[in-house]
């Protein structure tokens, strides 16, 4: 379902009513980002068991006080394989986003900027491309490229930006025909001064709020990726490596499928819950 | 401009996109570093035999005298030769398509009516008790990946309440009489994303529409509710929910790998994936292909649908 938040988005009109519900629900989403990043980066300094050592005498066993989460199909501990499986996608993605946002960004204000045909072709093209469906671009990537990182990353990036772009394109030209940017014209400004001073500022919480949200995405293209076999490559640790492994094993122990699924879902949601505060606060 | 002539225009721009697409589908085909024979022959490669294969099946003449000899034959209704599964492309996916498309129909039928009903309801008891819970329940069903509903559906459906079956083993031309039985749970999960897409846009199509002044007027000249809603917010509201329609259909033919491989779907998705591992060429050119076609002819019919519904249009104000 990654193309379709990529392609449909989700753009509602939030009521002044509703904003301090939205924001317990940020601050609790807010709580799982966090929890969810400081796991990824001290994952490897916590006292866990062996991620890929292989216990041949203890496969599938339920959860137990040796092994918190039980085991998988090849004796390893499920608990270690959890709190580490968010590490490949968290950082793949949060790279990807990265570069995204960059691209999305300037793409979408020299359209904004330059408007006429330029503006016209630009978005074009914009519109074809998010007409390609990523994941069958991410799995022939990969399939024929290569799955390392880099080359992940970058396709990601360019598969990811062109909502962005389009979304940067609208809220510059909005911003474009304020007062203060025309004064900032009048004074003189160059068209780099109108971007990072005038046009930068003002779009920066709604840019955020897609950002955020297409890291969502991006995280999910690449567990699908990991899941259909051709992202994150075993014995890595990754959820939806973990639950592809697990899957046909589910009616013995559900916990090698349950745990990361889990994961993936509170980190997705608590995303979800803190972009909606951004998205009231930032909006211009 | 008239109506026919514009729908004209359009069709016509959408037929030189897809072309330019097709084309430029092909040279990135064709940019994949191996071919249909280095697949094919695998390990077994050397120079000679390579030679040999790419003789026998034309794979030396020119990319441009290739492309233009394949888009002559899509023309009529040749998609090529997969030389990797020996058989005319066509013959391949024909009865994957039929597969795919009693999936997405089956799942469609479950997910868009319910969607545009509960998405009116929603935005009427904005703020009730019933429309949180809906609207927490559709960010959910929206934001989880699909292989994700797919383990819980499964845990709950096959394993501790054991009524239907997790994972199906049939041919690709099994008849639909036997697919059906196995088909709910994909269905099912498809039909849980495309719900929330769908529903969450009717919802904030049906609140942006219910702010506008005209629908104030109507409620002022003393109309009933139900009236109101049927017949000024419902138009109004219904073109932005169809353009999210067009965009999830197009999704539930083609971008549906994950669900496929996860039941072991006999679909075009499971296909592509297959493809795409064997570096079937010849067979990832024409699925690709279909994608576009589908994504473009779908977009096609929402703006068509959406010119359609829009009453300025229909009265020849122009818009």
């Amino acid at each position: 379902m990654t193309d379709l938040g990529r392609v449909t988005g989700d753009d509602e009109v939030l009521h002044t009513s509703t904003r301090r519900r939205r924001h317990r629900w940020a601050s609790l989403g807010g709580a799982i980002v966090a929890a969810h990043v400081v796991l990824a980066f001290v994952a490897p300094y916590l006292p866990l068991q062996d991620v890929s050592e292989q216990h041949s005498d203890a496969v599938l066993q339920g959860a137990s006080s040796a092994h918190w989460f039980g085991t998988d199909n090849l004796g390893r501990d499920v608990f270690a394989r959890t709190l580490w499986g968010g590490r490949p996608s968290i950082g793949l993605a949060a790279a990807s986003v990265v570069l995204a946002a960059l691209l999305g960004f300037l793409i979408g204000t020299f359209a904004a900027i330059a408007g006429g045909g330029v503006d016209k072709v630009m978005m074009r093209v914009n519109d074809v491309l998010l007409a390609v469906p990523s994941l069958l671009v991410l799995l022939l990537v990969a399939s024929f490229i290569g799955r390392e990182p880099l080359v992940l990353i970058v396709t990601l990036a360019v598969m990811y930006a062109p909502p962005i772009a389009r979304l940067v394109r609208t809220a510059s030209l909005n911003v474009l025909t304020r007062d203060f940017v025309v004064a900032a014209r009048l004074r003189g400004a160059s068209r780099w001064e109108l971007v990072v001073g005038e046009v930068l500022p003002n779009i920066r919480g709604v840019v955020l709020t897609e950002v955020a949200m297409q890291f969502t995405w991006i995280l999910l293209a690449f567990s699908s990726l990991s899941f259909l076999g051709l992202g994150a490559s075993p014995p890595t640790p990754e959820w939806g490596l973990m639950i592809a492994e697990s899957r046909t094993y589910m009616s013995i122990t559900a916990w090698p499928v349950a745990a990361p699924v889990v994961m993936l879902a509170t980190l997705v949601l608590g995303v979800n819950s803190l972009v909606d505060r951004n998205g009231v606060d930032g909006a211009t | 401009m008239s109506i026919a002539w514009q729908l004209l225009r359009r069709a016509a721009v959408a037929l030189l996109l897809f072309a330019a697409m097709a084309c430029l589908t092909f040279l990135a085909v064709e940019a994949l570093p191996g071919d249909a024979c280095t697949s094919l022959l695998g390990r077994a490669a050397t120079e000679n035999k390579l030679e040999q294969c790419r003789e026998e099946n034309g794979l030396n003449e020119p990319v441009v005298a290739r492309m233009v000899d394949w888009g002559c034959g899509a023309v009529q209704g040749d998609l090529g030769y997969s030389i990797k599964r020996d058989a005319p492309v066509t013959e391949i996916i024909a009865p994957r398509l039929r597969n795919s498309l009693v999936l997405a129909g089956v799942a469609g039928l479950l997910a868009f009516p319910a969607a545009v009903v509960l998405g009116l309801y929603s935005a009427q008891r904005r703020g009730s008790r019933r429309a949180k819970l809906l609207d927490t329940a559709s960010l959910v069903m929206m934001t989880l990946p699909e292989f994700v509903t797919a383990a819980v559906l499964w845990l709950v459906f096959s394993i501790w309440l054991p009524i239907l079956p997790a994972v199906a083993v049939l041919p690709s031309d099994a008849t639909i009489g036997e697919i059906l039985p196995t088909i709910w749970l994909p269905a099912i999960t498809l039909a849980v994303m495309v719900f929330a897409h769908v529903m969450r846009s009717m919802r904030s199509s049906v609140v942006a529409t219910s702010a506008r002044p005209f629908v104030e007027a109507a409620r002022y000249r003393g109309l009933p509710e139900r009236a109101v809603l049927l017949r000024h917010v419902l138009p109004a509201a219904l073109p932005p929910a169809v353009n999210v329609m067009a965009v999830t259909a197009a999704w539930l033919l083609t971008g549906t790998f994950v669900v496929e491989v996860v039941f072991n779907f006999p679909g075009l998705g499971r296909l592509a994936v297959d493809a795409i591992s064997d570096r079937d060429t010849a067979l990832i050119l024409a699925l690709t292909l279909f994608g576009l076609a589908v994504f473009i002819l779908s977009s096609f019919i929402s703006d068509t649908i959406t010119r359609l519904l829009d009453p300025r249009v229909r009265a020849g104000v122009g818009a």
